[in-house]
């Protein structure tokens, strides 16, 4: 009898570490997406992850975007953070600077991951040298056409090539505000794919400086284009911020095309008579920016090896491809390649304008960066300064910021 | 000394709770603000890692984009504050005037108060668009006042106006709640007089009713100022600093300083010189109403 | 008849005047009540619209049942119900304290108190977190109601204590002589001869509360105990907004101001016209 009751202890002991180990480890996971995202991930992703690892249980919890980064700092600081964060991908070099964030370089598996992600997106993790996350989800903006318009101005599907879509200017109507096409506003979000596709730069290749590329001959000559776009009225004054804005103008017929990113399609009904299509292509570039979210994990976090194993399970099939449909193109090469278009065809310009899509400059400074690329496209723009002075001026600036 | 503990003990019960919680909850953060004004700060190890003794201060006054938040920002309570204050009067003794459907004239002028800052900011950004579809625009001309349509947020001082104009339109509705409960209390045989006297309805304004809403006066400079500094919304959502940075105000700097640049210590200057405007500004005016008014 | 004529002539140019008044406060506002009645604006309707192209009220439904606006509503109410009536006391006793009675160093203090209130206060949000957490009071309505408490004591405190000296001093020395202490003129005299005033200082109360959301996003932990302002944030997303059910959100969280607001009204009247007495 005694012997019996003591093999049913022992068992019972057994049973009750083995359980506590199973279902331990709790980690916490901070993200903005927004309701319909948010119920793809719940119902279709976390169960996938919870069955893979159900020794780990996840605590997702979704954050306003406002003010996000002050709960980040506070929970920080206060040693209340979570142990992993979905944070736009322009935030993470500076949340590294700061302190915040642990690299994955040394993780286990980590080799497997760089070299499945693709460079674009991984690159936005970077700072000095570490990876400080992983890229989640990306994104990137491509033209977007009316049909109704361009049929108005003798084309048939969207144009290939600018010169193309400019050579039907003067079938446009700015005076009844039916205007060829808008860029969105002066700041570098809506600046740069038309920089970029006219053939400017704002660094080298590997951001190191931006004297010679931000203020060179071509750089120079794409912003002075833009300016004669808006002088000649073939955009409108939403690139000074103006409505109709590219959204309510390209619904309303006051654009042939805008240039959005593909929120545009997922939110909201379809849209059959609005087909995306890469940016129209100049001397053979088309060249759009690259948006997103990377996952980073926060120092401070006590459960290391769940949350990579999460982070490592968010860049597979079993994650990406179900959050296609809510609109987020997949990080992986190994996933792009399995992503079907079939039921939302306005993604496929998004995939190949994605394949030549460039980052903004990685740096912990990039918010001041910004500052100066904005100030100098809208100082030109407005014509208070010529191109060239503005971007002497910001390239200078630009480099120092670097240099930091 | 034996009376001073006295009147202690008796003042003691009505504000010791409130002396505790804003020991705990404002002076204990406003002297580690001023503190980490003076310093480089670590916000995440919540340590101070280095003292720049002046150095922030000194770089705030050295740069161009703060002293035209600067400039901006006085404007803005110069103008807002007494604009506010005018026709938050006028509004009140209007509404005070009527006999019936006074609640839902109160109701109607308190909306702009109570709306988001957010979506009435943004509201006015499409309301003062120079296209065809701004409303601004086509009425003004409709009306005549306008023979071509203004571009009010591509200018600096158009861009201002609208800004200025919105403070006024959003606090006008608090001023008149606030002046209608003193002028309320205005004994009804004072007007009377003044009007066995003939006086006219400017005259008993400036005669009577300015004089007795002197106490509440003092109040709203103090309060409309500090919320002149401290509004930020309006220029985030209108016109976001443009044209160049001529629109931004002091808060929309210190926010961006502290939350997009993450330099706290910056920051934290610009907070203790912010308050330290406000006080002088305060004072000042103190001085000026009190001899007006006497 | 004549003088009847000549009286409301005399009085158009006011009428008038207010007329332009309400006007301008109604026309963003029915822009808004359009827009919250156009179905799916991810940008404004512009040229902007003052009248609903039809009555359509999806959005007011569909607002009410996302982001749990509805389980974030009822606990809004509670906190901001609980903070208001805890600030009135709080704040109507040092006001009182201020105004009414004397004692060393009050003037520096008010000073202090004042000047604390010209600071403005984005880097306070840590040190007021760290304090919330060293008293075990995260995640908690009692750490979220005493920092509303607390971070508004300042400026409650001087608007309370500036109509609080309005309260003429005749009335409390028959108190005195009936041998009545400061509690029996607190309660007695100065609270009620400033009903307008506290009527007043109920609503903007409340209206903060309910609108605050910085710190009930900072305190509050668990996403089952947030409080609207954040189902509202909720609805603005990173790169799409949907305004007209951002606005018909805005909308419904308006009503129990309103409510307050008009509540309030009666003590407003009511206390102004038989006491309310403005004496330096």
């Amino acid at each position: 009898m005694k012997k019996l009751t003591a093999v049913l202890l022992a068992l019972a002991m057994i049973l009750t570490v083995a359980c506590s180990a199973l279902a331990e480890t709790e980690i916490t996971f901070w993200h903005t997406y927004s309701e319909g995202e948010e119920k793809t991930f719940l119902e279709q992703v976390l169960p996938a992850f919870e069955a893979a690892y159900p020794e780990i249980k996840v605590n997702p919890i979704r954050m306003p975007y406002e003010g996000l980064n002050q709960q980040i700092i506070t929970a920080v600081a206060g040693e209340t953070a979570p142990d992993l964060v979905r944070m736009d991908i322009t935030w993470v070099a500076q949340f590294a600077k700061l302190g915040a964030l642990l690299p994955i370089d040394e993780m286990e598996g980590s080799a497997e991951v760089l070299a499945d992600a693709l460079p674009g997106p991984m690159a936005t993790t970077v700072y000095q040298g570490k990876h400080y996350g992983v890229p989640m989800n990306t994104n990137t903006t491509t033209g977007v056409f009316n049909l109704e318009r361009l049929k108005e101005l003798g084309f048939d599907a969207p144009p290939a090539t600018l010169d193309e879509l400019l050579a039907a200017a003067d079938k446009a109507d700015p005076a009844n505000e039916k205007w060829l096409f808008a860029v969105q506003g002066s700041f570098n979000w809506a600046m740069l794919p038309f920089i970029w596709t006219l053939g400017g730069s704002i660094t080298d290749g590997d951001f190191t400086t931006a004297t010679g590329y931000l203020n060179s001959e071509a750089t120079v000559n794409a912003l002075e284009t833009i300016k004669a776009w808006m002088d000649e009225k073939i955009i409108s004054t939403s690139v000074l911020g103006e409505e109709p804005g590219t959204w309510g103008g390209i619904e309303a017929g006051n654009y042939a095309m805008v240039v959005e990113g593909p929120w545009f399609y997922s939110a909201g009904e379809a849209k059959p008579n609005f087909p995306s299509a890469p940016i129209p292509a100049y001397e053979g570039r088309s060249i759009s920016i690259v948006g997103g979210e990377d996952l980073v994990m926060l120092k401070g976090t006590r459960h290391q090896e769940a949350a990579w194993t999460f982070m490592k399970f968010m860049l597979s099939e079993e994650a990406q491809i179900p959050m296609v449909n809510a609109g987020m193109i997949p990080t992986m090469a190994s996933n792009l390649d399995k992503v079907d278009t079939s039921a939302s065809p306005w993604m496929d310009a998004y995939l190949e304008q994605l394949k030549t899509a460039a980052p903004r400059t990685p740096s912990a400074e990039w918010p001041s960066i910004e500052e100066v690329l904005n100030t100098a496209f809208e100082s030109a723009l407005r014509g208070v300064v010529s191109a060239q002075e503005a971007l002497d001026a910001a390239a200078a600036e630009i480099d120092a910021l670097l240099a930091k | 000394m034996r009376k001073g503990i006295r009147q202690w003990e008796q003042a003691l019960p009505f504000v010791a709770p409130a002396l505790i919680l804003l020991c705990m909850f404002v002076l204990y953060p406003l002297a580690r603000n001023i503190q980490i004004s003076f310093s480089d700060y670590d916000i995440l190890a919540n340590r101070i890692t280095a003292s720049v003794g002046l150095g922030h201060y000194q770089a705030l006054f050295q740069s161009k984009r703060y002293l035209l938040a600067l400039r901006n920002t006085l404007l803005y309570a110069l103008v807002t504050v007494p604009g506010q204050m005018f026709l938050g009067l006028v509004l009140a003794c209007l509404i005070n005037n009527i006999r019936r459907g006074q609640t839902v004239c109160k109701v109607i002028s308190y909306l702009p108060v109570l709306t988001s800052w957010v979506i009435v900011s943004l509201i006015f950004r499409y309301l003062f668009m120079s296209g065809k579809g701004g409303l601004i625009n086509y009425a003004l001309m409709q009306v005549g006042l306008l023979s071509s349509p203004v571009s009010w947020l591509q200018n600096e001082w158009t861009a201002n106006l609208v800004l200025w104009l919105f403070g006024i339109w959003k606090g006008v509705g608090w001023v008149m709640v606030i002046d209608l409960a003193s002028l309320q209390g205005v004994p009804r045989d004072l007007y009377e007089a003044a009007q066995i006297d003939s006086a006219n309805a400017v005259q008993i304004f400036f005669r009577i009713t300015i004089p007795m809403v002197r106490n509440t006066t003092l109040y709203l400079l103090t309060v409309l100022t500090i919320g002149a500094f401290g509004a930020y919304i309006h220029v985030m959502m209108i016109t976001e600093g443009a044209p160049l940075g001529t629109t931004n105000e002091l808060m929309n700097f210190m926010y961006d300083t502290a939350f997009s640049k993450y330099e706290f210590g910056s920051a934290a200057a610009q907070s203790v010189l912010m308050g330290l405007m406000i006080f002088l500004l305060t004072l000042i005016q103190r001085r000026v109403t009190t001899e007006m008014v006497n | 008849m004549l003088q009847k004529c000549v009286g409301a002539l005399k009085k158009a140019p006011s009428r008038l005047l207010l007329l332009a008044f309400m006007a301008s406060a109604l026309i963003p506002f029915f822009y808004m009540t359009a827009t919250a009645m156009t179905p799916q604006a991810f940008t404004l309707p512009y040229p902007p619209i003052l009248f609903p192209q039809r009555f359509y009220l999806d959005n007011f439904a569909e607002a009410w049942g996302s982001n749990h606006f509805s389980d974030y509503f009822l606990n809004s109410v509670l906190v901001s119900l609980i903070s208001t009536v805890l600030i009135i006391l709080v704040s109507s006793l040092a006001g009182y304290g201020f105004a009414r009675i004397a004692f060393p160093g009050k003037n520096i203090l008010f000073m202090i108190l004042m000047f604390s209130m010209m600071v403005p206060t984005l880097t306070n949000l840590l040190p007021q977190f760290l304090l919330i957490k060293g008293l075990k009071l995260m995640d908690k309505y009692t750490g979220l109601i005493l920092t509303y408490l607390g971070t508004g004591i300042a400026a409650n405190t001087f608007f309370l204590r500036s109509s609080f000296l309005s309260v003429p001093h005749a009335l409390e020395e028959s108190v005195v002589i009936d041998g009545g202490g400061h509690w029996t003129i607190w309660l007695h005299i100065a609270m009620p001869l400033s009903a307008p005033a506290v009527g007043t200082f109920t609503i903007m109360a409340f209206s903060n509360v309910w609108d605050e959301f910085l710190y009930a996003l900072t305190i509050i932990k668990s996403p089952a105990k947030r409080t609207l302002p954040i189902a509202l944030r909720m609805f603005q997303g990173q790169n799409v907004n949907n305004w007209s059910l951002i606005f018909a959100a805005s909308l419904i969280a308006l009503l129990p101001i309103l409510l307050v607001y008009i509540t309030m009204q009666k003590q407003l009247i009511r206390g102004g016209i038989t006491d309310g007495m403005l004496k330096e």
